[in-house]
């Protein structure tokens, strides 16, 4: 069927008036309707219009519908079906992919007579069936929008026809006014659309035209129905480069030309849009200059230089448009439709800058989103601390990682080399808070883990003594105290925590340390003061006090200790644990590093730490009041975590300086990546219980996992290197390690050692035995250069050496690899290794104690064990909160497939 | 995807049975570049740009000898020969050694879609062999016809005919121009240009069209250039690795091609729409490491793995990571930004934590919950981020992100390394 051509057109145009792009009256059939783009678009596009597809194809899957709020569309095989069941249409939808959309637009206009319109969403058809479809639709009397386009709307009719024009919200965007819309881009459709309403203008039908190389509804074609149009009272166009479509056009009104795409003359290339390509004369300079002469205006258009004149503007800033179209539109004595709504001013809706000082113009405050994403961003606000996605865990951490170049590990993004630099109580809680501590900070730690460790009167020392006597090592005794410290020991302080956590949540405090803080507005009520105030029996209790004197005494701030300081009740010790915690753990929970179910937890591990730091100290040491006669109200007020452990390791208060050793030897000592059979103990133990329900997740006996995952091979073997040591050295005369001036020759030593050593080997190797392993020599990673060395070792030396610090029997080993390789024991100079730092640190700890008598071997293998232990348990804490907070329930077991049967 | 020159073009043009110089290539032997210059008297010797270039800037580009020292000193000064036009570079990868035609009479001659007719459109003159933007107008046919029935020998007839051509030329051109259309409609061409077709006396003083030089467009969205059997690499002109990899998730389901706009720079933007592509990148200028367009709809699946590449590629030296689109029509957000996240953690997994700063302007279907699970990402990875509604211009949220960078460049970045963890070294990047 011949359909009527618009006057004055060499080729077909049916469209003769905007008005009827997109009418009331037009029925759709949507090829591929059953397509993943179409399932999403056409129900909306199909409620909003009301009801408009009449039948949609897709071959095979006749019968089925597509289900929309205004009723299920049904679905064909094909056009001839839908059209034989008494379906007309006039408007064909095509959502096929790019090889099929030649052929469906053959369908449609052989197929139906009445077919006065195609619209085709697919991108990236071929230039070869974009001819063609073109070619079709000409002879066949059929206008054509698209390809690669979002389809057409209608704001007076609120019809849209295709695509998504609009959205999921197309009333949102579609609002009632005078102002045409032709763009090259989809999404600019809309968003110019939006843009308008910004200077109070609304729109009448907006035509995405698509940007391929073949633009079947062109501007010119826009521009003839536009004229005849006598709602729009303007037009705005978005182009881009390429093609001559624009040029020359008489737009008859007032309209905006908005051409993007400058820099793409500087490609040679295709970018974006398919057909924006920069050709000869077709730039977008080019096109920039076609409006301007269609215009009449000189310069283009910007908000600092309004150049405009009645027949129109040019920008080339969508954000332009709306002023240049209220410009224009004054010298037409034309008012905008409606009053300005809303502004294109900046306004984050989401910002976290993570306590980073950024400049005030950068810092821009979050301000409330139109309605109804301001209650949606209201709902997700309400969330306080960092949600983490569960995946499973097995040998796999979100806490530690080691590299394995350099075999260095790192905990949450901290090297452990980095950690050794920190003084202990900085690194107690970044397992948890994932951060290093600041002064403040440690002051909580400091006392909220000294308030733990004195375990008088408790039954644990009645348990850890008899689990000594029965000769079991420290990691075992350790584990029955932790074993003790049960959900119920810390019901009450994870549940004051919990408490806290609600009532400052959405406080405003953003700083744990903010005593200035106004805390008026929270309001605790009857039944949570009792969690926080000391019951009748624990009246007599001198602890709760002792702790804010100690608090006091460093200068130390809590909001949260001040405010429970304001209610003028006794506290009770749990109380008190839960603010310090809550100190330490607010800043990173409000800055969402951390969820919320670890700052709940970490009291429990601030007492475990204690505990089990107690727990190595043999029971007569525990005293009412003091730890090995050290008074309580000194170990409060000025002891650190370093001091303690010198002190739980010694029995002895630490002298200046000497606790660096033990702080390097902890920080080197706290993981070694989630592969570490520590590290396996504790993961299995919390899969074992189920992090999914993570409230039933016992963390005293996952401590016990890793505990019981340690042992004379893992961790208990740093006395080997210890026992070498002693070996060279007993009966050396050797007073003070930390002295140069030792009068020993090492180097004597050392090539006497390794001399004895090849001669071992060689005997070792007649017999067909092994040969003994020197420990702290050599790597299996770092190995086969010249002169090797193990990067941790390095690291610790220059550290000490900078500071001044000498060691005796590290210089030793030093000698000894040298040593080793001159009399030909080793094929190159091996590695010390970090194992070797340690042993050496060790021992310079104790020498003092071991020339004079008062430790033994076997003291000094404890000793090594428990510093092990020391370190460890910030790197277990790590791995169980980590396998908490992401793991699945039993996660860490191996499917039988995958385990082996031997004989 | 273009190719110039006729060592390829010779081969496409048998396709279709029309005829060519004869043509060696970089590594002919002094013996065959001889025996052509006996046979045919002269040679031209042009440079092998892969992909091809514009013919501007050209000029000194092809050399002429009538010897085989002279066609082997210019083999030598051409072989790497640099063309630039503009801000475009193209190196040379070897020479063509093209018989020299002798002839009166040189015809140019274009097949290509023009937007001016929106249809497939012929250009033809007699007066070839020079720029035909010199050309008068009445020199110049300039003819549309019937994509379905194709290029026919009437239209050529006629258009010969309308400029006065020598009639000599008539018969023989009509005879096999009609033949070009078949190569540029089956094989997925977009543009074909023979400049010149040399008319070369043959039998009886009959006159032979030869196609002395060869310029072709071709449509990657065309499976039918895979016909042709050319090799990936002739169009791979100065791809970066990342190009390759990247633009190899193409489909016509989001992703439009990715570009590398500047190696060194420090804004990755993933931008959604083609006209926030162009806004964007037009703001943007230097600071945008690449050019792209992941609208469409795609997929969670096929974002992740795209974001991974990009990462992978440019994640290191970037200072802001700029999500940036309109508000989007059909694109799920929720979707997208949780595809973008996921492969950012899973990149902070495999390749430690580096400095960033996260901007994002972006509307559409599941927005909220979109930035929701991104900023829950974020938190995890300890990033700072601000999130832009559709309510804000987008060409503001693009000087926000150029504004942060700037902070980031002056110290912003070792700021954010420092909660991070990153040690001084690792920083990497420009700042």
């Amino acid at each position: 069927m011949k359909r009527q051509s618009q006057p004055g057109f060499p080729y077909h145009l049916g469209i003769g008036n905007l008005q009827d792009v997109a009418t009331k009256s037009d029925r759709v059939c949507v090829l591929n309707i059953l397509g993943g783009e179409s399932r999403q678009v056409t129900p909306t596009s199909h409620a909003f219009s009301g009801g408009n597809v009449v039948f949609g194809t897709s071959p095979g899957r006749a019968g089925q519908v597509l289900r929309t709020s205004s009723g299920d569309i049904p679905v064909y095989n094909n056009v001839r079906e839908g059209i034989d069941a008494g379906h007309g249409f006039n408007v064909g939808v095509v959502y096929l992919p790019p090889s099929g959309v030649r052929d469906g637009v053959a369908e449609l206009v052989r197929v139906n007579d009445a077919l006065e319109k195609i619209i085709i969403i697919t991108e990236k058809v071929a230039v070869h069936d974009a001819r063609e479809v073109r070619a079709m639709a000409q002879s066949n009397s059929v206008d054509v929008i698209g390809g690669n386009c979002l389809g057409v709307a209608d704001s007076w009719n609120q019809v849209r026809l295709g695509g998504a024009l609009g959205g999921d919200h197309p009333e949102e965007a579609l609002t009632k006014g005078s102002v045409a819309i032709f763009s090259n881009s989809g999404g600019f459709t809309t968003t110019i659309a939006q843009y308008l309403a910004t200077e109070g203008w609304g729109t009448t039908t907006l035509i995405s035209s698509g940007k391929d190389v073949y633009i079947h509804y062109s501007a010119r074609d826009f521009a003839h129905a536009f004229q005849a149009d006598d709602r729009s009272k303007a037009a705005v166009l978005y182009v881009e480069p390429g093609g001559y479509y624009e040029r020359g056009i008489d737009f008859g009104k007032p309209a905006i030309a908005c051409v993007v795409g400058r820099w793409k003359s500087k490609l040679t290339r295709a970018v974006g849009h398919a057909g924006a390509m920069a050709g000869s004369g077709d730039r977008a300079e080019d096109k920039e200059r076609w409006f301007m002469e269609a215009f009449e205006v000189p310069e283009l258009f910007t908000p600092n230089n309004q150049v405009v004149s009645a027949k129109g503007a040019v920008v080339t800033n969508i954000a332009h448009i709306p002023a240049a179209l209220t410009a224009v539109m004054r010298l037409n004595s034309i008012a905008p439709d409606f009053s300005s709504r809303g502004s294109l001013a900046l306004k984050p809706w989401i910002a976290d800058d993570k306590g980073l000082a950024l400049p005030a113009e950068l810092a821009l405050a979050p301000t409330e989103a139109p309605n109804p994403y301001n209650a949606q961003i209201g709902a997700l606000s309400q969330q306080i601390g960092a949600v983490i996605a569960r995946q499973t865990m097995k040998d796999t951490s979100g806490a530690s990682k080691m590299d394995p170049k350099t075999q260095v590990t790192s905990v949450h993004g901290h090297s452990v080399l980095d950690m050794a630099m920190e003084p202990l109580e900085a690194i107690f809680a970044l397992p948890l808070v994932h951060e290093i501590a600041n002064e403040n900070d440690r002051v909580m730690l400091d006392i909220a883990v000294a308030a733990e460790v004195n375990l008088t009167g408790d039954p644990i020392l009645a348990a850890t003594d008899a689990a000594r006597e029965a000769g079991n090592a420290p990691n075992t005794i350790m584990a029955v105290a932790a074993g003790i410290v049960g959900p119920k020991r810390i019901d009450r302080a994870l549940a004051c925590t919990g408490v806290l956590i609600d009532l400052f949540a959405h406080s405003g405090l953003l700083e744990g340390h903010d005593e200035a803080f106004d805390s008026s507005s929270v309001q605790l009520n009857d039944k949570h003061r009792g969690l926080f105030a000391a019951t009748p029996e624990e009246a007599d209790d001198p602890r709760p006090q002792a702790i804010l004197d100690g608090v006091k005494a460093r200068g130390g701030k809590s909001a949260f200790l001040a405010y429970l300081r304001g209610m003028g009740t006794q506290l009770n010790r749990d109380g008190l644990l839960a603010a310090l915690a809550l100190t330490i753990a607010w800043a990173p929970l409000q800055r969402k590093r951390i969820s919320r179910l670890t700052a709940e937890t970490l009291p429990w591990y601030l007492r475990l730490y204690g505990v089990m730091i107690g727990a190595s100290i043999p029971s007569q040491n525990h005293q009412p009041g003091s730890l090995y006669g050290i008074p309580r109200a000194e170990r409060f007020s000025h002891w650190t975590m370093a001091d303690l452990c010198f002190l739980a390791l010694t029995g002895k208060k630490p002298t200046n300086g000497e606790t660096l050793p033990l702080q390097l030897l902890i920080g080197l000592l706290i993981s070694n990546g989630p592969g570490a059979i520590s590290a396996q103990g504790a993961k299995g133990a919390v899969a074992a219980d189920g992090p999914q329900t993570p409230s039933r997740v016992q963390i005293n006996k996952a401590m016990m996992g890793f505990l019981t995952h340690c042992g004379f091979s893992h961790g208990g073997n740093g006395f080997e290197g210890i026992a070498f040591l002693l070996e060279q050295f007993k009966g050396s005369g050797l007073s003070d390690p930390s002295d140069p001036n030792h009068g020993l020759d090492l180097q004597a030593m050392a090539h006497r050692f390794a001399t004895q050593y090849k001669a071992d080997k060689r005997q070792a190797k007649d017999l067909g035995q092994d040969v003994r392993a020197l420990p702290g020599v050599h790597h299996p990673v770092f190995k086969g250069k010249p002169v090797n060395v193990d990067p941790r070792e390095q690291f610790i030396a220059a550290f000490l050496e900078e500071r001044g610090e000498y060691n005796v029997f590290h210089a030793y080993y030093r000698e000894l690899v040298k040593a080793l390789y001159d009399v030909g024991a080793s094929p190159y100079i091996f590695c010390v290794n970090v194992d070797a730092i340690i042993a050496a640190l060790l021992l310079a700890l104790f020498w003092k104690d071991y020339e004079a008598g008062t430790m033994r071997d076997h003291d000094l293998e404890q000793a090594a064990f428990n510093v092990f232990l020391y370190g460890r348990m910030i790197g277990a804490a790590a791995e169980i909160d980590d396998h908490v907070n992401r793991g699945r329930n039993m996660d860490t077991r191996t499917p039988a497939s995958q385990c082996h049967f031997v004989v | 995807m273009e190719i110039t020159g006729m060592l390829h073009g010779a081969t496409l043009l048998k396709h279709v049975d029309f005829p060519a110089t004869e043509v060696l290539g970089p590594g002919a032997t002094n013996d065959q570049i001889q025996d052509l210059l006996t046979r045919y008297g002269q040679v031209f010797v042009k440079p092998v740009f892969r992909g091809g270039v514009g013919k501007k800037g050209k000029a000194g580009l092809v050399g002429r000898a009538t010897n085989l020292e002279t066609a082997l000193a210019e083999k030598e000064r051409l072989y790497f020969v640099e063309h630039r036009h503009g801000n475009a570079i193209a190196k040379a990868h070897g020479v063509t050694f093209e018989a020299g035609v002798p002839a009166e009479h040189e015809v140019y001659f274009s097949i290509t879609d023009d937007s001016r007719f929106r249809a497939p459109t012929m250009t033809i003159t007699h007066q070839g062999g020079v720029d035909i933007e010199e050309l008068d107008d009445t020199e110049i046919a300039t003819v549309p016809f019937d994509a379905l029935t194709g290029l026919k020998a009437f239209v050529v007839a006629n258009a010969l005919t309308d400029i006065k051509a020598p009639r000599e030329l008539i018969s023989p051109l009509v005879q096999h121009l009609p033949k070009l259309w078949e190569l540029v409609h089956n094989y997925g061409m977009t543009t074909l240009e023979l400049n010149p077709i040399r008319m070369r006396p043959g039998r009886g003083a009959r006159l032979n069209p030869i196609a002395c030089d060869f310029k072709g467009g071709f449509d990657r969205d065309d499976p039918r250039v895979a016909r042709l059997g050319l090799p990936d690499q002739i169009f791979a002109a100065d791809v970066s690795p990342f190009e390759q990899e990247v633009n190899q998730l193409r489909t016509h389901q989001g992703q439009s091609d990715v570009f590398v706009i500047n190696d060194k720079g420090t804004i990755l933007a993933p931008t959604f729409g083609g006209g926030a592509n162009s806004l964007v990148t037009e703001v943007l200028g230097e600071s945008a490491i690449i050019s792209s367009d992941f609208g469409g709809n795609p997929p969670y699946e096929k974002m992740k793995s795209v974001a991974s590449i990009c990462y992978r590629h440019f994640l290191a030296q970037t200072n802001v990571l700029f999500i940036i689109g309109g508000k989007s029509n059909n694109t799920d957000i929720f979707e997208t930004f949780r595809g973008m996240g996921d492969a950012l953690r899973e990149h902070f997994s495999a390749h430690g934590p580096t400095p960033l700063f996260i901007v994002v302007g972006r509307g559409g279907p599941n927005l909220v919950r979109g930035m929701g699970n991104l900023a829950e990402t974020l938190d995890s990875l300890g990033l700072p981020y601000r999130f832009f509604g559709f309510d804000s211009a987008i060409s503001e949220v693009v000087n926000y992100a150029k504004d942060v960078d700037a902070w980031m460049q002056a110290g912003g970045r070792e700021e954010i390394g420092r909660t991070l963890g990153v040690a001084q070294s690792a920083l990497g990047g420009r700042t």
